[in-house]
């Protein structure tokens, strides 16, 4: 089975070097030479692009193409495998998100190499681990970074006020520089302010926990690693505001019902910001935000992809190089909460705004820094599949009280029997 | 019409007869009329608690969200011409096929009817991939027309009409007919159809509504965003983290009224074919 | 109530001519002893043949050879795109020692018969009832099948909103009544009550109507016999209602059994993965049925392969209930 799997890896990457090959044998200009549609579709999901730019990027290149783009519903990741598996009526340019980008990296064939069409030289304005996450191993890059998810600590003012603690956001980061001091502060907070609780649900922490690590559950040399101790210790980190009982618990749509109320802290990406926002349109100035407990991760944030059936490389490049250029990158922020991937767009006006919601705190300070500190780690194609039975294993803790010590039992051993099914050692 | 009950019972009896039937149709009823609640409410009277329990005055700002962000309209004309076309095609396809597996032995009949209610069994969300294929062979992918195909091939009215059609056509009318010179089409255009009329009627209806709800399918095969069925432009509501409830209520509701008004026109001739009902016998 | 409550042989005004010769075949008693060579009487049908043809046609190339293809998939290892890898049995073989997909069939089977059983007691109960009132009769029963109108995805978006743990309606009245609220959507049994309550909702008139249909073919007179001969309403109901009404119950069975065992929409709807957490069928994956969990291998895990592995195990389980089902039903007919 492994050997089968490498061969099959191998096939990949003669597939995707033989396509480099075509291109570099072509006539110059690359494998345009003969892709020239005039009708560009653009795939993507509400909220993945800031829709001013999109709309903009139409006209922008209505005298070369005409693009017609499409949000979307429903499950993205099954209508794009199920179009790119047909193999017709493929967009010319879609969105991956990006914790299903890792599950499309074996198949890097079906898309076109960003490199051979210039990415090359604009890749340095992009946060590199955010790139390479798109990238297979040989090289070929398959994702053009739109946004990433760096984390932060999102936490109610003035319920901290009330509770007598620190409310700027400086003070309060240094109380919770890490998980322990920030569940020590959350057990005062639930002294102090009963019925109140400070994480949402403890899923929430382990997904943190793990990201903030250099590992994952699955290694470079495709073995199962979901066992060792640091995925362990997110774990009983993750459990710990459970046994506090400074956990809500919640594990549905009731989020929305809390978020104004009963919690006082959230932890969440950039992104996560405008959940809040939504939800709780009362609370505006009474959140602010600070790093994360335990330094910044990354969750989410997506890419645009070029599929190979693109009908005209060229221009469908210039067209997402210029949707995603660092100035339209801010505006993006500014329209849709979308954190951009391109560093230079931090300090642009469109970013350093102080935001109203946050009580007018310039969040950009929070998560500027915390983008630019996000630990690289690799994620193998299966490692969101793997990761599943522990999320279960977190919510029967929560809702029906199960030991943790046997809910991690079960966890690992579900996730060791996914990986082995998938292919891994 | 007959009342069968013996007749001891006379008003206590009767009365409580309509108490359950009434509470029965307040449990029925309950969600639609909770459905407009929140529907013309603002997302946060909602979430507040207790939820307001009473009509808003913000159906039509919800309303003008939906039309905002869905072409609406587009996707009901499209999901009209998909039901009514599919159904058209259902009721023509399987009458025709049930009379004959209901009436004529033969060769093959038992194992081809069997296959039929095997494959009921089968999940159609197993036959997704395939037939996604399949389509992209045929170059209809992102049309509607992908969606008939496998609608008619939902074995249930065959099932349905076979059983009305063994009990409710009696043998010797189709002899006689046959005496006449009436030869198989035409005693099913002249003997059959006009006496199932009820049980198409209700057979009609379940596959008017079965195309008007189907989701699967549509959001995988409709790929292009000006051919969206109602469905699959609904789910575009109900996306993201948060949910903008009242609106995605009120699209709910405008999705529903239709067929819900449809369906109390027709209703009597449908339910006066289900009543009428077939499922005897076996 | 235009048209005469009648079923079976019916009376037909337009037709002149009485029994004929009983040349024509009824279903049940085949042919005695075919003097006939079969290819002609084979060729002989071929207007029969043809009438089941744009079925079938239509059946082959849109179920049959897709559901085949699933078939032969559940013996590969497929992500959908790469290549596909022939794998032999090894997916059942997961199949066998993994607990979520037995965890998958205990939730579906408890859901089934949580919303199976008060469903069909329920239908037979407002049939019997509605079939016993003179008012409002065409009221009741559109009023009680409407809920079979609406859309899954529209109702699961409802009853998520109503049983909500904190903002539900639900909970809300049970607050002002005292009690604390009711974890609906996280505790493991709750989760399946309501996803029970939510199939029972939308299928109890459907049955209702297919009841009713039995109730009005049973001819008056045998009512009034009995009524001369003393019997009571329950002596009646269940000494003369149900053995008539059995093959319909029978069919209500299977068609609920089919219907409660394909539960997907409903959990997908109401337990929608979010960014946090990618799993489906709520916490602890209480709400995660069979066919769910195939969605998820296939369609969220891209693994294809065991994805069809399971429907096709899960077939096999369908096939041996309904199997059960109808022993069970049959063997009470003979009794």
């Amino acid at each position: 089975m492994d050997l089968s799997r490498r061969g099959f890896l191998q096939a990949a990457a003669l597939t995707a070097a033989a396509s480099g090959l075509t291109v570099a044998c072509g006539n110059g200009s690359g494998s345009a030479g003969s892709k020239n549609g005039k009708n560009l579709t653009m795939w993507y999901w509400g909220g993945a692009l800031s829709d001013k730019v999109v709309a903009e990027a139409r006209t922008h290149f209505a005298d070369q193409v005409k693009l017609t783009v499409a949000s979307i519903g429903g499950d993205f990741k099954q209508k794009l495998t199920t179009t790119l598996a047909a193999g017709t009526s493929v967009p010319d340019i879609t969105g991956i998100k990006g914790e299903d980008i890792a599950s499309f990296l074996p198949n890097a064939g079906r898309f076109l190499d960003l490199n051979d069409l210039g990415f090359k030289q604009v890749s340095s304005q992009y946060l590199e681990w955010k790139t390479k996450l798109a990238q297979t191993e040989d090289g070929k890059q398959i994702g053009f970074p739109i946004d990433i998810g760096p984390t932060a600590l999102f936490y109610r003012a003035d319920l901290f006020d009330k509770a007598g603690l620190p409310t700027d956001p400086d003070k309060v980061a240094a109380r919770t520089g890490t998980w322990d001091e920030y569940f020590d502060l959350g057990t005062e907070l639930g002294k102090k302010l009963p019925g109140t609780y400070l994480v949402n649900n403890i899923s929430a922490v382990f997904t943190i926990a793990v990201g903030q690590g250099t590992e994952r559950f699955i290694d470079k040399n495709n073995r199962f690693i979901g066992d060792q101790d640091h995925i362990r210790a997110a774990w009983t980190t993750a459990i710990r505001p459970y046994t506090l009982g400074i956990d809500a618990k919640i594990n549905d749509n009731t989020w929305n019902a809390a978020i104004g109320k009963s919690l006082t802290t959230e932890l969440g990406a950039a992104w996560h910001a405008l959940d809040i926002e939504q939800a709780a349109p009362k609370t505006k100035g009474k959140w602010r935000v600070c790093a994360t407990p335990g330094g910044p991760a990354n969750q989410g944030g997506s890419y645009l992809a070029l599929p190979k059936q693109c009908r005209n490389p060229e221009e469908a490049f210039k067209i997402i190089s210029w949707i995603l250029s660092p100035a339209n990158d801010a505006r993006g922020f500014a329209d849709a909460a979308i954190f951009p991937a391109a560093p230079a767009a931090y300090a642009m006006p469109a970013m350093t705004q102080p935001d109203p919601f946050f009580g007018g705190q310039k969040v950009i300070e929070v998560f500027g820094p915390a983008a630019k500190a996000i630990p690289v780690s690799y994620e193998a194609p299966a490692d969101a599949a793997v990761m599943a039975p522990f999320f279960t294993e977190l919510t029967s803790i929560e809702a029906k009280g199960k030991k943790p010590d046997d809910a991690w039992n079960d966890a690992v051993s579900q996730a060791r029997q996914i990986a082995r099914r998938q292919g891994v050692k | 019409m007959t009342a069968v009950v013996p007749r001891r019972s006379r008003r206590p009896k009767g009365l409580t007869a309509h108490i359950v039937l009434v509470l029965a149709v307040l449990i029925s009823i309950f969600p639609f009329v909770w459905t407009i609640v929140m529907a013309t409410n603002t997302t946060e009277d909602i979430y507040k608690s207790p939820p307001k329990l009473t009509f808003g005055s913000h159906l039509l700002e919800n309303i003008r969200h939906v039309l905002d962000t869905i072409d609406f309209f587009g996707s009901m004309l499209n999901t009209v011409v998909v039901a009514s076309v599919t159904t058209v095609l259902v009721l023509f396809v399987d009458s025709l096929a049930a009379f004959a597996f209901a009436k004529f032995d033969f060769p093959g009949r038992r194992v081809l009817f069997a296959t039929l209610l095997g494959f009921m069994m089968l999940p159609l969300q197993l036959a997704v991939l395939p037939q996604f294929i399949l389509m992209s062979d045929l170059g209809w992918v992102g049309t509607l027309k992908a969606l008939i195909p496998p609608a008619l091939a939902n074995a249930f009215g065959i099932f349905w009409l076979r059983q009305y059609i063994e009990n409710g056509v009696p043998d010797e009318l189709l002899d006689a007919a046959r005496i006449d010179g009436a030869g198989f089409f035409r005693q099913y255009w002249n003997i059959v159809l006009p006496m199932i009329r009820p049980a198409l009627s209700f057979l009609a209806i379940y596959a008017f509504v079965g195309a008007w709800n189907d989701y699967i399918w549509p959001l995988v095969v409709l790929t292009d965003p000006s051919h969206l069925t109602l469905q699959v432009a609904l789910a575009q509501l109900h996306v993201g983290h948060t949910t903008d409830y009242s609106m995605v209520m009120a699209g709910v509701l405008m999705a529903s009224v239709p067929l819900v008004v449809v369906f109390t026109i027709f209703a009597r001739g449908f339910i006066a074919g289900a009543t009428e009902g077939a499922v005897q016998g076996s | 109530m235009s048209s005469p409550p009648v079923t079976g042989p019916a009376p037909v005004p337009r037709h002149r001519g009485g029994p004929g010769p009983a040349r024509f075949r009824p279903r049940r008693t085949p042919p005695a002893g075919t003097v006939r060579p079969k290819p002609r009487r084979v060729l002989s049908y071929w207007r029969q043949y043809l009438a089941i043809s744009p079925f079938f046609l239509i059946f082959i190339g849109f179920s049959f050879f897709p559901v085949f293809y699933s078939l032969y998939l559940a013996f590969q290892r497929w992500d959908g795109m790469g290549t596909m890898q022939f794998v032999g049995l090894d997916q059942f073989r997961f199949l066998w020692s993994d607990p979520v997909f037995w965890m998958s069939i205990r939730n579906t089977l408890v859901i089934w018969v949580l919303s199976t059983v008060p469903t069909l007691f329920g239908a037979l109960v407002l049939a019997t009832l509605l079939h016993s009132v003179r008012r409002f009769k065409g009221f009741y029963r559109i009023a009680l099948y409407v809920p079979n109108v609406t859309s899954i995805v529209a109702v699961s978006i409802f009853f998520g909103a109503v049983f909500s743990n904190n903002f539900g309606l639900v909970n809300a009245i049970l607050g002002m009544v005292g009690i604390s609220p009711v974890p609906w959507l996280s505790n493991p049994w709750l989760i399946k009550l309501v996803i029970a309550l939510l199939m029972t909702w939308m299928w109890t008139g459907y049955n209702m109507i297919i009841y009713l249909a039995g109730l009005q073919a049973i001819p008056t007179q045998i009512y009034e016999a009995a009524k001369l001969d003393g019997a009571g309403p329950i002596r009646t109901f269940f000494q003369i209602t149900m053995p008539i009404m059995r093959p319909i119950i029978l069919f209500t069975v299977v068609i609920s059994t089919i219907n409660g065992l394909q539960s997907f929409s409903e959990p997908q709807v109401l337990f929608g993965s979010n960014a946090a957490n990618p799993n489906l069928g709520g916490p602890g994956q209480a709400g995660l049925t069979t066919l769910l969990y195939f969605y998820q291998s296939a369609f969220v895990n891209n693994d294809y392969g065991y994805g069809a592995a399971i429907v096709w195990a899960f077939f096999v389980l369908i096939m041996v209930m309904v199997v059960i089902n109808w022993r069970v039903v049959q063997r009470g007919r003979k009794s």
